[in-house]
């Protein structure tokens, strides 16, 4: 047994788990899958399970909304799916692949935008940033400079593409960062709270470029808050609930 | 594209950022020349109370201490890179960072490449100053050879430099830079040859990279007597390179699926 099984083990719930809510694969392909995802937090008597064995399939070509109150753990599924966080136990693939199979290529079919405004650079203009962020992407140097400016043209940036990030205004600020989160033209889309900050035009920008990456195959997570009036069709909608997924 | 350069290319792209971002900052460079010359111009009366024969036959304390420093300046750039990535976890951009095909480990590794590369540069220009303004004896056929000497150095300061972020990424703290770097310009001889130390310290001066690679450095650059045969001088350097570099990387990504686990990766 390995170092990291054993851990994983270790860390595996000690009380009987609950059934999970089982969400029925639909019938394409599937693209994105969880399966049997746990995730506590804290440790000792302040230990808590935030996921309780989330079982996920997400085919081609569907765009998913999951839903949930503050702290339902939205963000912390998304983050499993980034590969940022591991999980106790429980495995997600994307396009079959682990994040164990190949850091690289699993990380070149995702996009993933966090909640929030950070990570930009302030000294750094629009341009720069998306130039960079293809790079870091493994773009390749003839279809780069089209891929650049493409992006910078999805989300009504090119105007602004001189302009230092620390002098542009929260919503374009957003705008960017979807621009650096869709430059590579990722499969799989993980957005955590994508509408901050966007007005109406910038929502037609996000809702145009989801759509985009359905009409290629792709698949696109969506979470937001509970309540909170959404700029698509999904083609389903789950909550967590008490750590497990429960349709809308 | 080879998997290879696509690497390099991600890496040679931070560089490029790090450098947008220090020249977007214009009084920064000028600040450090004035520095650089306050400090050459100390060291210069500090080099007329040594003794003329104290560091070689030649006596030229003032060649000599200053290759020390320029050394301490390549070394303090790699050690600095644990810092770069807490500002980066700080304003959140790792995190894209370790989201890309390049990940964490090369995100941590091409952190450093900007300001080992500059340092490197900007030594060449204290040099140069001190040999036009001050006049030490610089041997510029030698140049080429320091250019790979620096180079070796840089890569094994580097690797120590990520010793510090896996630490960082482990523990969430960057403690210990300031006193290894104290240690290792001591150890090292930055000031002073490493002869003069008891034997029972001298051992130390051998175990680690600094060392070595002063001592190269102060012979192919003002043709000081080395301390030890050239050939055995560069095959610590190179040896310290070959096994920290690897290792460093390897406690890297073992750091980084620890603070996954834990959940702590992009926190500070």
């Amino acid at each position: 047994m390995t170092g990291q099984a054993a851990e994983i083990l270790s860390a595996a719930p000690s009380e009987e788990p609950a059934p999970s809510a089982q969400i029925a694969p639909l019938d394409e392909q599937t693209l994105v899958s969880f399966t049997d995802i746990w995730r506590y937090w804290g440790r000792g008597k302040n230990r808590w399970a935030v996921l309780r064995g989330i079982d996920l399939q997400i085919p081609c070509g569907t765009a998913t909304c999951i839903g949930g109150r503050n702290g339902a753990g939205k963000t912390t599924l998304l983050r499993i799916a980034t590969g940022i966080l591991a999980p106790n136990s429980g495995t997600v693939t994307i396009d079959g692949l682990t994040t164990g199979d190949s850091w690289r290529e699993y990380h070149r079919r995702i996009g993933f935008l966090s909640a929030g405004d950070r990570g930009l650079y302030n000294r750094m203009s629009v341009r720069a940033h998306v130039d960079f962020w293809a790079r870091l992407a493994f773009i390749a140097r003839s279809e780069r400079r089209p891929a650049v400016e493409e992006a910078l043209a999805r989300f009504g940036l090119s105007e602004l593409a001189k302009r230092r990030a620390e002098r542009l205004s929260q919503g374009q600020r957003q705008r960017l960062r979807l621009a650096l989160t869709l430059v590579h033209r990722p499969k799989v889309l993980l957005l955590d709270e994508p509408r901050t900050s966007l007005d109406g035009e910038g929502l037609e920008m996000l809702r145009c470029a989801v759509s985009d990456v359905l009409a290629r195959g792709g698949a696109v997570i969506w979470c937001s808050p509970a309540g909170e009036e959404q700029p698509i069709d999904f083609d389903r909608t789950l909550f967590i609930e008490d750590g497990r997924l429960v349709p809308a | 594209m080879t998997v290879c350069t696509q690497y390099v290319g991600a890496v040679l792209a931070t560089a490029k950022r790090d450098a947008m971002i220090f020249a977007s900052y214009r009084l920064r460079f000028i600040s450090q020349v004035l520095a650089m010359l306050f400090t050459l111009t100390m060291f210069n009366y500090i080099a007329k109370l040594v003794r003329p024969n104290a560091v070689g036959p030649h006596g030229h304390y003032y060649a000599f201490v200053v290759v020390g420093i320029l050394s301490t300046a390549i070394l303090t750039a790699a050690l600095s890179t644990s810092n770069l990535v807490r500002l980066e976890l700080m304003q959140g951009n790792f995190e894209r960072v370790v989201i890309s095909p390049l990940g964490p480990v090369g995100g941590a590794i091409s952190v450093a490449v900007f300001p080992v590369a500059y340092s490197v540069l900007f030594s060449g220009l204290m040099l140069g100053l001190a040999a036009g303004v001050f006049g030490i004896p610089l041997h510029l056929v030698d140049a080429p050879a320091a250019i790979a000497v620096a180079t070796l150095g840089a890569l094994a300061f580097a690797s120590i430099g990520l010793l510090f972020v896996a630490g960082l990424l482990a523990y969430k703290s960057a403690a210990g830079t300031t006193w290894v770097l104290a240690a290792l310009a001591l150890l090292g001889g930055a000031y002073f040859p490493v002869r003069l130390f008891p034997g029972s310290i001298r051992w130390a001066s051998n175990v680690q990279p600094f060392t070595p690679a002063v001592d190269l450095l102060r012979h192919v650059l003002v043709g000081a007597p080395s301390a030890e045969p050239v050939w055995l001088d560069l095959t610590k350097l190179a040896g310290f390179a070959a096994v920290l570099m690897p290792a460093s990387a390897a406690l890297l990504w073992l750091a980084v699926n620890v603070s996954r686990r834990r959940g702590t990766l992009m926190e500070y």
